[in-house]
């Protein structure tokens, strides 16, 4: 007797065989393609591997939007040196396409069996890569990252600082806004414009042919927001290579160095007796003998023509120390004091820039003080700060705190009213008669009517001031009718090579003259017409003034 | 119910290789973005290596004496401002400096057409001489 076969196991078991073995070729079928695919086209991951994650800081911009430092791709050479065999062979062959790498050194770093890490080489172009790699050298590694570059070279490089090997600023505008850079993103503008920094550049180097000097500052600010247009220190230095420049030359004297700045503070003398109400502008001065105070005698460089009888406008267009000395012994000295106070000289300025230095000040405020501050000496401070006291006689009254960033706007404008309208507009008169008739004669520039004070200051040495070292500025504001900018040159020892007389007169103000003449159309500053002879009698007018009637 | 069985393995079968089709397409298009960034990211580098370049290039330091040297282009100065009211002077001033012969120029001819002239009659007298035909005279230039 046969058993019969189960129908379903005959219909079934080899259906089943099939089925399987049908799977398994599939999935062997897809193994091997994927494992094809993956070995024609690589795995993604190299891909990926191509971009390295590594945080583009912000760029740095005029205000124009024209760059000034921006953040480049760059390579980064380091070895392992468990990997390397010959130390010295490697050194001497990276040394043979790298100039100026120390054999000697590298070697001894390479030969460190007990490190694993060291770095030969930061900021590579991609050409130097390329080249070192075709050495073909072990245990060496590449790693992409970004490198600062500064396309203007020294264009403003004290006011846009550098960074480290590491992308952080250490210097300038890259180490007060490091924070925000290093998150990158927008560009920060800021509120200088390259083409008066050029000039104002240009101008001090012009004025190192000139004059054999040791130093120079320079300062350009909108009278009306603060804004700093233009900012710079001599001898400048390359942002992209600031290891070349010692400290003294990596300085910014602009912000980070004060000065004696002698008589162009004898406007802020005259303010500040006319705020008091000791002084009136057809009052009559005697200066005709040295002036003693205390222990001290104050004398004029030059006498003045008719000196028994001078006016405040005198005194400034003629630089009289006695006489601004005596109009100082008119104020109390709380009141002189308090008026510097108010200007902000007294203290270290606070505003978001450059590092600013602290002034030096009078230890006491004494009769002698009260004299010598009058014409600007006791009292030292840095250029920036200076040139921030002339803003209220430009604006009507108001001190104005420095502004570096874009957009400066007027609800974010930092500003106090330290005189009066009227003051202010009287002393403008006085610094315009200045230039046109006095020692300031070489900073006008026809159209601009510039206003301003010279000022030459001795030098504080061990054994009391040197009369043969002069720090010499002139102070301007310009056009004097319709006042728009504050403009401050710094001279450290200048001595012009023709043999001219070393005073501001000769030195800074003509410095401050042509720079005002080229600046001024970049600045969008219309010169001061004056009507045609046959034309009706208007005044004098600008050309947009005269577009509007 | 084997039926079942079966159709519910092939079910699966399918949602496998559905499954397996979307995680690849899935890991295709990743390498497509991740692609896609890397080289936008390159580009971008690119694009601040052209800023820099043009930066370089434009600096004042660099246009100002090609500026000077090769164009003649120098800053405005005062003089060259000037009102409306003041401009028919200046333009005044400015055609006093032309040349005397760009300023009174001559005027060119206007072409001149001959009159007709009416061919005179034939006379058989021979021997009498013909008077020439000559064009009228041109009007000298005012």
């Amino acid at each position: 007797m046969t058993v019969p076969a189960s129908p379903h196991e005959d219909r079934w078991g080899p259906r089943r065989a099939r089925i399987v073995a049908g799977a398994l070729a599939l999935a062997f079928t897809v193994i091997v393609g994927r494992s094809a695919q993956i070995a024609f086209n690589g795995p993604h991951e190299a891909d990926a591997a191509v971009a390295v994650a590594t945080e583009r800081r912000a760029d740095i911009v005029d205000r124009n939007g024209d760059l000034l430092a921006t953040s480049l791709p760059a390579w980064s050479l380091s070895a392992d040196p468990r990997a390397i065999w010959d130390a010295r062979e490697t050194a001497e062959a990276i040394a043979s396409v790298m100039p100026g790498t120390n054999v000697k050194d590298l070697t001894a770093r390479l030969s460190d069996r007990n490190k694993h890490f060291v770095w030969i080489q930061r900021g590579m172009t991609p050409r130097q890569r390329q080249t070192v790699f075709d050495l073909g050298l072990e245990g060496l590694r590449f790693d992409e990252e970004m490198r600062r570059v500064y396309p203007g070279g020294k264009l403003a490089g004290h006011l846009i600082g550098f960074t480290d090997v590491d992308g952080k600023g250490v210097e300038g505008m890259e180490h007060v806004f490091n924070d925000r850079l290093a998150k990158g993103g927008e560009p920060l503008r800021l509120t200088i414009d390259a083409g008066v920094q050029y000039a104002l550049e240009a101008e001090l180097e012009r004025a190192y042919e000139d004059f054999d000097m040791k130093g120079a500052a320079g300062v350009v600010v909108d009278s009306s927001t603060g804004a700093v247009r233009a900012m710079a220190s001599w001898p400048g230095i390359d942002p992209n290579r600031p290891g070349d420049s010692n400290a003294d030359v990596r300085l910014n004297k602009a912000t980070g160095a004060v000065y004696e700045l002698g008589s162009i503070y004898k406007p802020l003398t005259v303010a500040a007796a006319f705020e008091a109400g000791v002084l009136s502008v057809n009052d009559l001065f005697d200066v005709s003998a040295p002036l003693k105070v205390g222990g001290a005698t104050v004398r004029d460089a030059h006498p003045l023509e008719h000196p028994h009888a001078v006016t405040p406008q005198d005194i400034l267009a003629y630089s009289s120390n006695i006489g601004a000395a005596e109009i100082g012994q008119r104020l109390a000295p709380g009141q002189q004091k308090d008026f510097l106070a108010s200007l902000g000289l007294l203290t270290k300025p606070v505003y978001a820039g450059p590092p600013a230095a602290s002034p030096i000040t009078p230890k006491s405020w004494d009769a002698l003080t009260l004299a010598t501050v009058s014409y600007g000496h006791g009292i030292a401070v840095s250029p920036l700060a200076f040139a921030m006291t002339y803003t209220p006689f430009a604006n009507g009254g108001e001190l104005l705190s420095p502004a570096f960033l874009e957009p400066v706007e007027a609800a974010t404008i930092e500003k106090r009213r330290v005189m009066s309208e009227p003051t202010a507009r009287a002393v403008m008169g006085m610094m315009r008669q200045t230039v046109v008739i006095g020692t300031g004669k070489q900073a006008e520039a026809p159209g601009y009517e510039v206003a301003g004070k010279t000022g030459t200051a001795e030098k504080p040495g061990p054994n009391g001031y040197d009369a043969d070292k002069n720090i010499t500025s002139f102070a301007a504001v310009f056009p004097a009718s319709r006042p728009q900018f504050v403009v401050l040159i710094v001279l450290d020892e200048a001595q012009p090579r023709t043999g001219d007389a070393r005073t501001a007169a000769f030195t800074a103000a003509a410095i401050a003259g042509r720079l005002i003449a080229r600046a001024a159309p970049m600045l969008d500053v219309a010169p001061v017409l004056q009507a045609p002879a046959d034309a009706p009698r208007q005044g004098l007018r600008t050309i947009s003034e005269q577009r509007t009637l | 119910m084997r039926k079942l069985v079966i159709i519910g393995l092939l079910v699966i079968a399918g949602l496998a290789v559905g499954v397996y089709r979307a995680k690849l397409g899935a890991e295709e298009t990743s390498v497509r973005i991740e692609k896609t960034e890397a080289e936008v990211r390159k580009v971008t580098e690119e694009i601040a290596v052209l800023k820099a370049e043009e930066a370089y290039l434009s600096r004042p330091e660099r246009i100002g004496p090609m500026a000077r040297d090769k164009l003649g282009l120098e800053p405005s100065s005062p003089g060259q401002f000037t009102a409306p009211e003041a401009l028919s002077q200046r333009l005044g001033e400015e055609r006093l400096t032309l040349p005397v012969e760009a300023i009174v120029a001559p005027a060119a001819p206007a072409p001149v057409k001959p009159a007709p002239v009416k061919p005179a009659p034939v006379k058989p007298a021979a021997k009498a001489p013909v008077a020439p035909v000559t064009a009228p005279k041109e009007t000298p230039a005012q």
